[in-house]
């Protein structure tokens, strides 16, 4: 395995809850990502901010006969040591306040994301 | 007295070095390399190994820094290293069948050999025998895991 130790990566995520067969790959990667060493942030913005408001990614569950849901994927996330940001923008879009936001999550504004993806390595756009 | 233990169906070996809170275990060879792999516990709880990626030969990684990745289809994560050391060997084995690893965690499913920097100092840190088994316990206790299922073929 090649070293990427320490290189950006930024994961853009624009769906939610609504469809969920889009919600758990990009976590996966960004897991994977932190797993070789990667400097890994995740960016939901759009749709995909909705699925930080508290009590909603528990309600997605691709796999009936699995008990992990979007919660745990996000929790997994965080776990593994994966940035999870969203867009501020995005969360008016959502009426969503600070405290609507699932623990773990910091609030940036669109021009902190531009910043950050002159200065990462590589953007995955989901 | 048994060299195992089962604990809802996963095994812990007595002989082996635990770092438990990593699902790590350890084997000191008689050339004074060290062999690394997962245990049981983080086998069942990964499900299906899918595949395995090691760090390449020469490597020296300080202990606490991946060593492998390993994912399945729920779940992907690193393989910590336990202690300190030069990678000198990664077992073809899980390269080629990543299952090995679900099949034999003890035995063919070795991740990597390492020829460690500290292990005196880092073996310490460890847990063996009937502490291992007690850790291993309290934790599985805590977090409620499942109990282990074993696929066909299964060794330990």
């Amino acid at each position: 395995m090649e070293d990427f130790e320490g290189k950006r990566i930024l994961v853009i995520q624009t769906h939610g809850v609504e469809s969920p067969t889009r919600t758990y790959s990009p976590l996966f990667y960004a897991m994977a990502a932190a797993a070789m060493e990667m400097d890994v942030m995740v960016w939901f913005t759009m749709n995909g901010t909705n699925q930080l408001k508290k009590g909603e990614a528990e309600k997605v569950q691709l796999d009936p006969a699995s008990d992990v849901t979007l919660k745990t994927m996000l929790e997994q996330t965080i776990e593994s040591g994966v940035k999870l940001r969203v867009c501020q923008q995005s969360m008016a879009l959502w009426k969503m306040s600070k405290e609507d936001l699932v623990d773990g999550v910091e609030i940036l504004g669109a021009t902190s994301i531009i910043d950050l993806a002159l200065n990462s390595a590589h953007v995955m756009y989901f | 007295m048994s060299d195992r233990e089962e604990i809802r169906g996963c095994v812990i070996l007595k002989n082996l070095y635990y770092l438990v809170d990593d699902h790590t275990w350890l084997t000191v060879n008689d050339d004074a390399t060290v062999t690394v792999g997962m245990t049981d516990v983080a086998q069942n709880m990964a499900g299906a190994i899918l595949h395995a990626k090691a760090k390449k030969v020469g490597t020296f990684r300080e202990k606490g820094k991946p060593l492998a990745t390993v994912e399945s289809s729920k779940w992907v994560g690193p393989l910590k290293s336990p202690v300190s050391g030069e990678i000198i060997e990664i077992n073809e084995e899980i390269i080629r069948d990543a299952q090995a690893i679900n099949r034999s965690p003890y035995k063919n499913g070795w991740i990597i050999k390492l020829k460690p920097s500290k292990l005196d100092e880092e073996l310490k840190d460890m847990l063996t025998g009937d502490a291992a088994v007690q850790a291993y316990r309290e934790r599985i206790e805590k977090e409620d895991l499942k109990a282990c299922r074993h696929v066909e073929g299964f060794e330990c």
